[in-house]
């Protein structure tokens, strides 16, 4: 899962980034309000992580200029301004979660996965979509009851289309949804994937829709 | 003796103790002027009297006379006696007169009034003698009978007074009480105060005597308010700031028993322990911002502001060398200005290690100490990256917010130095170096004399 982490402080960003990597996600980590803004515009991210006190640009405008332009991404506001006033606002502003400093960074894990969990319309932690479950916090998953191993890109990806079971994702956005910035990407990583994917699960799991994408059915289709 | 504690009883005491003196030296002069006229009128009639009895025994000089007792006519008639001699001879008396002459002729025959003691009692006797000097008459009245007037007098014209008395302190007490009354509901309505209610107190009808205490009072309760309130502040503002650092810690503590790998645990508690010096530097600085803010006076001294830089720069060079920055100071000739050594120290230090820490590697950073006319200026140059203006004029108007730099600071470093500056009447002008390029800063102490 990539989230984008925005915090000006350097131990903290650090502390954070290391912590949530440890914790299965991808990071990625800007320091102030206008290149949080920058990112959020133009990458996909699962999640926002948001400190209130940026420099250049105040997170609240961040949130509320993301949000006029309708991106509805989850948004962790992360700060040490605990007022009910602030709470309050930044709710109101279009944040959806609220949380005041210091965090445990399992809670700060498990609270960005139950946002994205919300954000795709499901009221369970763990996913089933054709006999397969995946537990975002334990990072396993089981077919028929029987644990399979897979790398951390290829849960990653089952994951991102679990998530959107039923959708087509493309490659850009399932590469988006894979690499944080910096990290090269081969142009064939997601069929490579893919076909890791179908090797261990099942060919009939990941269908192609040629020119568009991939997608994971829903419900298993009975053909006659 | 001692004067009650309580206005009421005070201001009592002192109503009644004045009535009192004024009826004690009214009945003294009434006591003095009485007497002295009834003195009068009695020795008036004394004498009348003995001159009357002189006449009579002229005219009734006869050779064969005896000693003859007059009756006593009136029940008062003890009270007064008389004695008539002839030629050494008592002739006629009254009753209750003895047979020896009230005064005794020794020598010169007496002659007037006199006081004397006839048996265990005091007499007024006055002594006269006729023309022939053959009649002697004394004529007596006991004293006690015109003390008994005199405290007859005194007791009618005081007495009522006296009855008074009580019935007067009554009204003074109820006077009095209702005349201080302001002042209890003023103690009554501070008693009745929680220790959070400072708003100003008001008295309806307050009087006049009173404003000035009330005023007091009254800009009491603001300074101690906006004190409340700045601490209030102060408290929040502070367990506010410590929570990036402690977040931090608590994250990075986290990632450190998390790692797999050694070079990434390793990394996490240095990145702990940097968080904890943080952390003791913040409240290092959030204590000394404290001091500032408690408005407590600061004793102001000569300080030689050249000799202070010359201490703070040596102290900062390695930090600055380590970063390989140039750093010079020109602070060659004493500069004293009035101040607090230990806050001035800190001010510098403050602004050295910012420019320090902003500055890029291979930067310089230039500390002047200079006099001129009386003004001394202390001026810093660095060639770090300077500040937009929108920045420097946030730096000015912020107050005790992060400055956001992506630098690990807390923000405080600055709010700190203006408020010395303030401590110190000093002006801070915040601008791009001209020198060097990056920020300068100059800090004016004007006014300061040099001794």
């Amino acid at each position: 899962m990539r989230i984008l982490l925005a915090e000006d402080d350097p131990l903290l960003g650090d502390g954070l980034r290391a912590g949530l990597r440890q914790l299965g996600f991808l990071v990625d980590w800007v320091r102030d309000g206008d290149a949080a803004e920058r990112e959020l515009r133009t990458q996909s991210y699962a999640a926002a992580v948001l400190d209130l006190g940026l420099p250049l640009k105040d997170g609240m405008e961040v949130l509320a200029s993301i949000r006029r332009a309708g991106i509805t991404l989850p948004v962790l506001v992360l700060t040490a301004r605990d007022a009910v006033p602030d709470r309050i606002r930044g709710l109101d502003v279009g944040a959806d979660d609220y949380v005041v400093k210091p965090i445990d960074l399992n809670e700060l894990a498990a609270r960005l996965r139950a946002l994205v969990r919300r954000a795709h319309g499901q009221p369970q932690e763990r996913l089933t979509v054709q006999g397969v479950a995946l537990d975002p916090a334990a990072r396993t998953v089981t077919q028929a009851g029987v644990l399979v191993t897979l790398s951390a890109r290829e849960f990653d990806l089952l994951h991102a289309l679990m998530l959107n079971a039923g959708r087509v994702l493309s490659r850009e956005q399932l590469e988006q949804h894979l690499y944080s910035w910096g990290q090269e990407v081969e142009s064939n990583a997601i069929e490579v994937h893919v076909h890791h994917l179908r090797r261990k699960l099942g060919s009939a799991l990941i269908q192609t829709v040629r020119g568009v994408g991939y997608v994971l059915a829903r419900e298993l289709l009975k053909l006659p | 003796m001692r004067m009650p504690r309580s206005l009421q009883g005070r201001l009592l005491l002192l109503v009644l103790g004045l009535v009192v003196g004024v009826w004690l030296a009214t009945a003294t002069l009434t006591w003095i002027d009485v007497r002295h006229e009834l003195d009068e009128l009695l020795d008036s009639h004394l004498a009348q009297a003995a001159a009357l009895l002189v006449v009579q025994q002229a005219a009734e000089i006869d050779d064969d006379h005896r000693g003859v007792d007059a009756p006593t006519l009136h029940r008062y008639a003890p009270k007064v006696a008389f004695q008539v001699f002839h030629e050494g001879t008592l002739a006629q008396r009254s009753s209750n007169a003895p047979a020896e002459p009230m005064l005794e002729f020794t020598g010169r025959a007496p002659d007037g009034f006199r006081t004397i003691a006839i048996g265990g009692t005091a007499w007024r006797v006055f002594a006269t003698r006729g023309r022939e000097r053959d009649v002697q008459v004394f004529v007596g009245e006991q004293v006690e009978s015109r003390n008994s007037i005199l405290w007859a007098v005194l007791r009618s014209s005081l007495g009522p007074m006296l009855l008074a008395l009580p019935l007067l302190a009554l009204a003074a007490w109820w006077a009095v009480r209702q005349g201080v009354a302001p002042l209890r509901l003023v103690g009554r309505a501070l008693a009745q105060r929680s220790p959070q209610a400072l708003q100003p107190i008001a008295v309806k009808g307050a009087p006049s005597e009173m404003t000035p205490m009330l005023d007091a009072l009254n800009r009491l309760f603001e300074r101690i308010a906006d004190l409340l309130e700045s601490e209030r502040r102060f408290t929040a503002d502070a367990a506010h700031e410590l929570r990036t650092p402690i977040a931090a810690i608590r994250a990075q503590a986290q990632v450190a028993l998390g790692a797999a790998a050694d070079a990434e645990r390793l990394h996490a508690l240095q990145a702990t322990l940097q968080g904890c010096d943080r952390a003791a530097r913040l409240v290092e600085q959030l204590l000394i911002l404290s001091r500032l803010e408690s408005g407590a006076e600061h004793v102001l001294v000569a300080v030689d502001l050249a000799a202070l830089a010359r201490q703070v720069v040596a102290d900062a060079a390695p930090l600055a060398l380590g970063k390989r920055q140039g750093i010079e100071v020109d602070a060659t000739e004493p500069c004293t200005v009035r101040g607090d050594a230990t806050l001035l120290s800190v001010m510098i230090r403050n602004l050295v290690d910012n420019a320090i820490r902003y500055s890029p590697s291979g930067a310089t950073v230039k500390l002047a100490v200079s006099n001129a006319q009386g003004v001394v200026e202390l001026s810093l140059d660095d060639g770090g990256p300077g500040m937009s203006s929108d920045d420097m004029e946030r730096l000015g108007k912020r107050f005790f917010r992060v400055v956001g730099s992506g630098q690990e600071g807390s923000g405080l470093g600055w709010s700190i130095t203006r408020r010395i500056a303030a401590v110190h009447q000093a002006v801070v002008r915040v601008a791009r170096s001209r020198s060097l390029g990056g920020l300068s800063v100059e800090i004016d102490f004007p006014g300061q004399r040099v001794a």
